[in-house]
C-alpha cells in the first residue's frame, strides 16, 4: 500500500485527494475523537485565564515586531549563539538545507541520526534525503516512530498520528519490533517504545531537532514536548543539529512568558508543556559537544515582503486552528499534500512553494473565521485565505487555457452583463426564461447541467420569482405616484 | 556556499522590511504578571497542580527535612541514587546508596533508579519545577536518565505565575528545564500515558523557610 502523498509539489488538489479519505470512516472517527479531545481541554484551560486575549494581543504584537525587525534579530541570535560555541548555517532554500545537514552528517561519519519531531525537516523532505544519503533516520516521538515504522505519513502538527487507533498501532508495533504477544493497550504500547528507543538514545551520537522558538537575547533555543524524547535527543548525543525557520526568533527570553502561555494552552490544552527545554551554544560537560543551526528561509522572506500575508509568519505551530476548522475535521491532513495541513497548511504550504504548486489550498476552506478565534497569535487565517485566492485567480487569468474553461469563459460573460443596466435586465430576462426548464413545479431547482451541477450536487436552488426587485420597484412607485397625484399619501 | 546564502537571505529580508521602525518597547503588555495569592495559598496551589500530575507532594521544614528526604526514597522502592555536586549534605543524607555525579557515564546513570536534587524555582500557577542545572541542580542527563525524580524546593523559591519567574531571574540562564509533570504522551487515542521516556516517577519536597 502507498502511503499518502505529503510533497505539494506532486500532491493532487485537496478536492481530489479528500474524496477517498471522506468515505474512510474508520480515519474520520479517530480524527473527530482526537479533534474532540484536544479542543475541550484547549477550551477548559482558555476559559480559566483570564487574562487570555490579552496574552494572545501582546503575542500576536511580539511575533508582529520580530517581522518588522527581523534582520536584527537574527544578527543578534547568531552573535549570541556563535560566542556560546554555536556555528549557525544560513540556507536560502530547502535544497541548501539539506546539502548543509549532509555535510554535517558526513563529517561526523553518521550512519544513524535520532530526532525530534520537526515540521521543518518534513518541509524540506530531510528523511528521504538521509535515507538517500545511507543515514538511518529515527524519529523519537512517538506519534512520528507510529507514522514511520507504519509507512505512514502525519496528519497532524501536533499530534500526527491522531488518525490511527490503537489496533492499528498494536498492528504496526507488533510488526516491525517482532512483539507478537503485545497488547493493544495505550500503555503497554507506550512502554514498547520507551524499550525500542531508549538503546537508540544511548548508542546514537548525532540528533537533529526544530526549534518552538530562537531568543535573539541569548542565542538559544527552546524545544517544547511531553514525552521527553526531546530531553533525550538535546542532551546524550555529541553532535545536535538544529533546523529553524528564520521566522521563529524572539527578541528577549523573558518573551517567553507569553508564548509558553498560549502554547501549551492552545496546542495540548496544558497550562505549560510538561518540558521545555533551552539551551546556549555548547555548554562545556552537559549536553552536546557540538552544535549546528541552520536557519531556513526557504520562501519565507518573500511572505514577509507582502503585507497581508505577512502575518502567516506568526504563526508558531500549535494547530488549534486545525482542531477547530470543520474542514479539517472532516478529511484530516492528508486531503492537504503537505506536512502543514488545515487553515494554516492551507494559507502557508502554497506560499512557500512560491504560488507554483497547492494552489487548490486556499479553497479548502468555508470562510467560516473558527481560525482566527482560537488562534494564538491573532492570524487572520481567512483574509489570507481570501488574497491567495485573489493571486490564484490572477494566475488563471494569464493561461491561454482559460479561453476553454467554463468558469472562467462564464464569469467573462457575467462581467459584460453586470457591466451595463440593459444588458443585465437582457441576461435576467434570459436567465428566468433559461432556468424554468429546470424549475420542479413547487418552485424548486434539484439538478442543473455542467457548472450549475456543482451547487446542485449537495444543495437545492429557489426557483427564480415571477418579478425581479426592479420590476416590483418601479411598479411601487408608478402606484404610489398615481396616489400622490391624486392627493393621497402613499401607503408606508 | 553558507556566506553569500547569509548575505542573500538577509538582504531579502532587509527589502521586505524597509523602512519599518517599530519599537520592542512599544509592545503592548496587558496580561497579568503577579499573582494575588499569599505563601500558604501558592504552596497550596503548587501541590494542587502537582498532584494533578501524579507527582507526590510533601511539606516538611528544615528540620524534618532528612526524614523526610529518607522517607521518599524508601516509599521510591528504589536503592541507588545519583546526586548532582553542590547538593547540600545534610539534604539527601546517609540512609540510601548515593551516588555524586562527577562526570557519570550515562550507563552509569542509567542503573541509576533514581535522583535527588535541587530547584531554582518553582511556578505554582502550571505547577512548575525550574531547573537551571547549575549546583545542587545537576546536568540534564541526571534528571532525565533515572525513572525517579525526587525535587527538593524551597517555599520561598515559589511564585504564583510565569512572568514572576522571568522577573526573578533578568540574568536568563545558560541552560533550563521547566518540568511540568512527568513525562507524558497522548498520542495513542488522545489516552494521556505517564512516562514515555523522561522519569516516570516524580516526587516533590516542598520545605517551609520556617527554619
Amino acid at each position: 500500500m502507498s502511503g499518502p502523498v505529503m510533497d505539494p509539489r506532486i500532491a493532487p488538489p485537496f478536492p481530489e485527494a479528500a474524496l477517498p479519505i471522506l468515505q474512510n470512516t474508520q480515519l474520520r472517527k479517530n480524527v473527530a475523537h482526537a479533534t474532540d479531545v484536544i479542543q475541550a481541554k484547549r477550551n477548559r484551560l482558555v476559559a480559566e485565564k483570564q487574562d487570555w486575549q490579552q496574552l494572545r494581543s501582546s503575542a500576536s504584537a511580539i511575533r508582529a515586531h520580530v517581522l518588522a525587525n527581523l534582520t536584527t534579530y537574527l544578527e543578534q541570535f547568531e552573535t549570541k549563539c556563535t560566542a556560546a560555541g554555536g556555528v549557525v548555517h544560513w540556507a536560502k532554500d530547502a535544497a541548501e538545507a539539506r546539502s548543509i545537514i549532509l555535510d554535517i552528517l558526513r563529517e561526523e561519519n553518521a550512519t544513524e541520526v535520532i530526532k525530534i519531531k520537526t515540521m521543518t525537516s518534513a518541509e524540506i523532505q530531510l528523511n528521504p534525503a538521509l535515507e538517500a544519503a545511507g543515514i538511518a533516520a529515527i524519529e523519537t516521538d512517538l506519534a512520528e516512530l507510529i507514522l514511520q515504522l507504519g509507512d505512514d505519513e502525519p496528519s497532524h502538527i501536533v499530534v500526527p498520528a491522531l488518525h490511527v487507533n490503537r489496533r492499528q498501532v498494536r498492528e504496526i508495533f507488533a510488526r516491525r519490533m517482532g512483539l507478537p504477544e503485545l497488547p493493544d493497550d495505550p500503555e503497554a504500547l507506550t512502554a514498547a517504545a520507551r524499550t525500542y528507543l531508549r538503546k537508540k538514545f544511548l548508542s546514537v551520537p548525532t540528533a537533529i531537532s526544530g526549534a518552538n522558538f530562537l531568543i535573539a537575547e541569548t542565542g538559544s533555543v527552546a524545544i517544547v514536548e511531553s514525552e521527553g524524547n526531546g530531553r533525550m535527543c538535546l542532551t546524550l548525543p555529541r553532535t545536535l543539529i538544529t533546523l529553524a525557520g528564520i521566522e521563529k526568533v524572539l527578541p528577549r527570553f523573558s518573551d517567553l512568558e507569553v508564548l509558553l502561555q498560549v502554547l501549551a494552552r492552545s496546542a495540548t490544552g496544558e497550562r505549560l508543556n510538561p518540558y521545555n527545554s533551552l539551551w546556549s551554544g555548547v555548554v562545556p560537560g552537559d549536553g552536546p559537544e557540538r552544535f549546528h543551526v541552520v536557519l531556513l528561509d526557504n520562501g519565507r522572506s518573500e511572505i514577509l515582503s507582502r503585507k497581508v500575508e505577512r502575518q502567516t509568519l506568526k504563526c508558531i505551530r500549535c494547530a488549534a486552528c486545525l482542531n477547530t476548522c470543520p474542514v479539517y475535521r472532516q478529511t484530516g491532513g492528508h486531503a492537504y499534500g503537505s506536512p502543514y495541513a488545515g487553515p494554516i497548511g492551507a494559507i502557508l504550504t502554497p506560499q512557500l512553494e512560491h504560488m507554483q504548486h497547492g494552489q487548490s489550498l486556499p479553497y479548502a476552506s468555508s470562510l467560516c473565521g473558527a481560525c482566527y478565534e482560537v488562534c494564538p497569535v491573532k492570524i487572520n487565517i481567512p483574509e489570507v485565505l481570501i488574497d491567495l485566492r485573489a493571486r490564484v485567480v490572477d494566475q488563471e487569468r494569464a493561461q491561454p487555457r482559460r479561453w476553454t474553461d467554463p468558469m472562467y469563459m462564464g464569469m467573462k460573460v457575467a462581467n459584460l452583463a453586470f457591466a451595463s443596466a440593459s444588458r443585465f435586465r437582457l441576461a435576467q430576462a434570459m436567465g428566468r426564461l433559461g432556468l424554468r426548464l429546470f424549475t420542479d413545479k413547487d418552485g424548486w431547482i434539484r439538478k442543473l447541467p455542467n457548472l450549475g451541477a456543482r451547487w446542485t450536487l449537495s444543495r437545492d436552488l429557489p426557483g427564480l420569482p415571477n418579478q425581479t426587485f426592479r420590476q416590483w420597484w418601479t411598479e411601487r412607485e408608478a402606484g404610489s405616484i398615481g396616489e400622490r397625484l391624486r392627493g393621497k399619501e402613499a401607503p408606508r | 556556499m553558507t556566506s553569500s546564502s547569509r548575505e542573500l537571505v538577509l538582504d531579502r529580508i532587509r527589502r521586505a522590511t524597509s523602512a519599518e521602525a517599530n519599537r520592542y518597547e512599544e509592545i503592548a503588555r496587558g496580561y497579568i504578571r503577579t499573582g494575588t495569592l499569599d505563601a500558604q495559598r501558592r504552596i497550596g496551589l503548587m501541590t494542587e497542580r502537582l498532584r494533578e500530575y501524579g507527582a507526590a507532594v510533601s511539606e516538611c521544614s528544615r528540620a524534618e527535612l532528612p526524614d523526610t528526604v529518607a522517607h521518599q526514597l524508601q516509599l521510591s522502592g528504589r536503592h541507588h541514587f545519583v546526586i548532582p555536586p553542590g547538593l547540600p549534605p545534610e539534604w539527601p543524607g546517609n540512609r540510601a546508596d548515593f551516588k555524586v555525579d562527577e562526570s557519570l557515564s550515562h550507563e552509569e546513570i542509567e542503573q541509576c533508579g533514581g535522583v535527588v536534587t535541587a530547584a531554582s524555582a518553582g511556578i505554582s500557577d502550571s505547577g512548575t519545577i525550574v531547573l537551571h542545572h547549575g549546583p545542587g541542580e545537576g546536568r540534564r542527563v541526571i534528571s532525565l536518565l533515572p525513572d525517579f525524580h525526587l525535587c527538593i524546593l524551597r517555599a520561598s523559591q515559589i511564585v504564583e505565575t510565569l512572568p514572576e519567574y522571568f522577573a526573578l531571574f533578568p540574568q536568563p540562564p545558560r541552560l533550563a528545564t521547566y518540568i511540568s509533570g512527568p513525562s507524558a504522551t497522548a498520542d495513542i487515542e488522545m489516552t494521556r500515558i505517564k512516562g514515555v521516556h523522561g522519569p516516570r516517577f516524580l516526587s516533590v519536597i516542598i520545605v517551609r523557610d520556617d527554619a
